[in-house]
């Protein structure tokens, strides 16, 4: 090939074949930018959105972070606070394609209420804000952090070391009941997936345009698959290990999702939007008790215990990124890095649900097979609705 | 939970006003048990809250707690400025008839504008003689009027007067409505004298008024009234986002004006106010006077007041004639008491020297 190539145009060096079309790219971004050929196609008012990314509540002061996610500049012209014109300082009221801005407000907000801030543009649009009920933002002291880091190991780590504890019973349970119990896993995790797909969504709506949330989650998502795929790849394959790898994989998807779970619920702490009462803790706790069950199903039966510092491991795993989460939802929180994490979570649990469904044939057809998966479904279902908040 | 530091800093205020109550309590009953200990100082006059208020006026912070816009209204490049609207009387160009008739001519012509109604804040305003709200057209009861109208915007418009004018003069669609680049001449007399308005009735009516083509039409009584201090206040309001619902109030059409730099008036100096609402979308408009009442005539159709207050509502194109005198220097608010519109800009100072 190279051959033929060098004596059909000779003289013309490689480097130069490859830059050609990016130079021909170049030249029409530059007519397209300067000469404006198709400006009068855009004569229409100009679409104004702004993004409000970050809201930091203190007592008497509101700080919005804001940025211009649409098409054309955005001018902020005043701002409206519960439909009062009040005043406010802003690093930069002329906000170009996505540039962002701080908008500082000084006002007495009531605790517990709901808030309206309302940007009022050049141009008399007004994009509104909601708090749906005011507290202060909690500010990252050791205080803080440590309760949730605590709030974590609750709802996170402490269900799924309880739920490794099925172990000892799965061991002596029999292939029909493994059989039974991968299937449940199976289930479980579809149910996880749906449920991070359409939170990933949501956030990927509340993202804004120009930043392209759906991107972000599609995005987070192939990278989960396609690291997930590789290690798999690269995992002892021999008799006795593979369960043991099995189990690591499921507690990966399940620790990715945790990190989303443990970002929503920091984030809607820290915006008052969560009553967080024993009933949601102890909710949490069931739910994912049953992510334990999950992890330790690929052992199989009557296989050699492992050691315990893989009991410990996998329960980190699965467990220790829910307090990453609840810090970063706390203080950290943007609805685009939201986007990725969930997209992580779905693609890392769609890769182990492929994997452990791909494992044996018949997995979801035979035996109690489809008995396991509905009842994983169920059961997912069934202690969602005690934290429904 | 253990009581967070939000729980305990409530706690301490209610300990703290509960505390300072039984001290003042306590203090009520030794003063009560004799005669009168201490002498009350006479009734204070005026002038203690000047200084807080000018204070204000300098600054963007303080007076008002937070409350208005930030920066300033460029007046000049708007092309007009409320405190001129406010004493802005235009009798027009004066000749006589054949019949020796006082005749007041006026060019009045239609034209879109964006106008700044807050600081930084257009809205895409159709106006009569490039302002909102249009020239105040002032005349004698008698007086014949003739207003050259000419309409340079692609929609049709209108001048329709409240008072009394031939069915040809009405100025609705198919009587005085002139279309992209047309001119009609309205004519007719002044009457009844009062305080009433003007604004273009072609359709869609709603757009056409809250736009902005409207104004007043003062009409003086033969006999005359005594020497005042007269002012045109327009209530209007504009929906920027054209969602059916206001999200700027003023009178005379900017958001806070007369907040941001209060009316200028004399102690003792009768003031003469004509009120006009031609608010859209909401049903009523209101004004309230502080620390002080009018004497209100009814569309200003009587030389003597109706009523004695210090509040008044009106549904739109509802205007009143209102009295009243300031007898000590001081900063007097008036606003809307539509308490939502007063932070939406309707809300204004007279101040007193």
């Amino acid at each position: 090939m190279t051959t033929v190539a060098e004596t059909s145009s000779a003289g013309v060096p490689q480097w130069l074949r490859w830059l050609l079309p990016l130079a021909l790219v170049g030249v029409m971004a530059g007519v397209l930018t300067f000469l404006d050929p198709i400006g009068w196609l855009r004569e229409a008012p100009p679409i104004e959105s702004v993004a409000i990314e970050r809201t930091v509540l203190e007592e008497g002061h509101v700080r919005l972070s804001v940025r211009n996610d649409g098409p054309d500049p955005v001018t902020i012209a005043q701002v409206l606070v519960d439909d009062t014109y009040w005043n406010f300082t802003a690093t930069d009221s002329q906000l170009d394609r996505l540039e962002a801005s701080t908008i500082d407000i000084d006002y007495p907000w009531d605790e517990g209420l709901p808030l309206t801030i309302g940007l009022v543009t050049e141009t008399g649009v007004v994009i509104e804000h909601e708090i749906e009920a005011a507290v202060v933002t909690p500010q990252p002291d050791a205080r803080i952090l440590g309760i949730y880091a605590l709030l974590g190991i609750y709802i996170g780590v402490i269900p799924i070391a309880v739920g490794l504890l099925w172990w000892p019973a799965l061991r002596r349970a029999g292939d029909r009941w493994i059989a039974f119990f991968l299937a449940f896993t199976i289930g479980l995790l579809a149910f996880l997936l749906v449920d991070t797909v359409a939170e990933g969504l949501e956030l990927s709506a509340a993202t804004g345009s120009a930043l392209d949330g759906l991107g972000l989650f599609a995005v987070g998502a192939a990278l989960a698959v396609i690291a997930l795929s590789a290690i798999s790849e690269r995992l002892p394959k021999g008799a006795g290990k593979a369960g043991l790898a099995f189990a690591y994989l499921v507690a990966a998807g399940i620790g990715l999702h945790n990190l989303g779970e443990g970002l929503a619920v920091g984030t809607a702490l820290a915006v008052g939007e969560l009553g967080l009462g024993t009933s949601l803790v102890l909710g949490f706790a069931l739910h994912n008790t049953t992510e334990g069950l999950a992890i330790v199903a690929p052992f199989g039966s009557n296989a050699k215990r492992p050691a315990i510092r893989h009991f410990i491991a996998l329960g980190a795993i699965a467990g220790v990124p829910t307090i990453a989460g609840a810090w970063m939802g706390g203080f950290a929180y943007n609805p685009a890095v939201g986007a990725v994490a969930f997209g992580v979570a779905a693609g890392a649990i769609a890769q182990v649900v492929w994997q452990i469904a791909t494992s044996r044939p018949g997995m979801l057809s035979k035996g109690l097979g489809p008995l396991g998966f509905v009842a994983g479904l169920l059961t997912m279902y069934a202690t969602g609705l005690l934290v429904a908040a | 939970m253990s009581p967070s530091p939000l729980d305990r800093r409530r706690f301490l205020k209610r300990f703290g006003a509960a505390g300072a109550a039984g001290a003042a309590l306590a203090g009520a009953r030794t003063l009560g048990d004799g005669k009168p200990q201490i002498a009350i100082p006479p009734v204070p006059r005026g002038g203690a809250v000047l200084a807080a208020a000018e204070s204000h006026t300098h600054e963007g912070h303080g007076g008002h707690g937070g409350l208005g816009p930030v920066g300033t209204v460029d007046h000049a490049r708007n092309g007009f400025s409320p405190h001129e609207i406010l004493t802005d009387f235009d009798g027009g160009e004066v000749s006589r008839d054949i019949k020796g008739q006082t005749v007041r001519e006026y060019d009045i012509v239609v034209t879109t504008k964006d106008i700044e109604i807050a600081p930084g804040l257009f809205f895409p305003a159709w106006t009569y003689n490039g302002r909102v709200p249009g020239p105040t057209i002032r005349a004698t009861e008698g007086d014949r009027i003739r207003i050259n109208f000419t309409n340079t915007t692609p929609h049709p418009h209108t001048m329709h007067f409240h008072g009394f004018h031939s069915a040809g003069m009405d100025g609705i669609p198919g009587a005085g409505e002139a279309r992209a680049g047309e001119t009609f001449i309205y004519d007719f007399i002044a009457e009844p004298f009062g305080t009433h308005l003007y604004h273009c009735h072609s359709l869609p009516l709603r757009q056409h008024i809250h736009r902005g083509l409207y104004g007043a039409f003062i009409v003086d009584p033969k006999k005359g009234r005594p020497e005042a201090n007269e002012m045109v206040m327009v209530m209007n309001a504009f929906d920027t986002n054209f969602d059916g619902g206001n999200e700027v109030y003023a009178i005379n059409s900017i958001a806070f004006a007369y907040m941001v730099e209060p009316i200028q008036i004399r102690a003792g100096e009768l003031q003469r106010a004509h009120v006009i609402n031609l608010t859209e979308f909401d049903p009523i408009n209101s004004i309230h006077l502080h620390a002080n009442f009018f004497h209100l005539y009814r569309t200003g159709t009587s030389l003597v007041p109706d009523e004695f207050t210090d509040t008044i509502s009106m549904a739109q194109a509802e205007r009143h004639m209102i009295e009243f005198t300031y007898d000590h220097p001081g900063m007097f608010m008036f606003h809307a008491h539509q308490t939502e519109f007063t932070q939406l800009g309707w809300m204004s100072f007279f101040e007193v020297k």
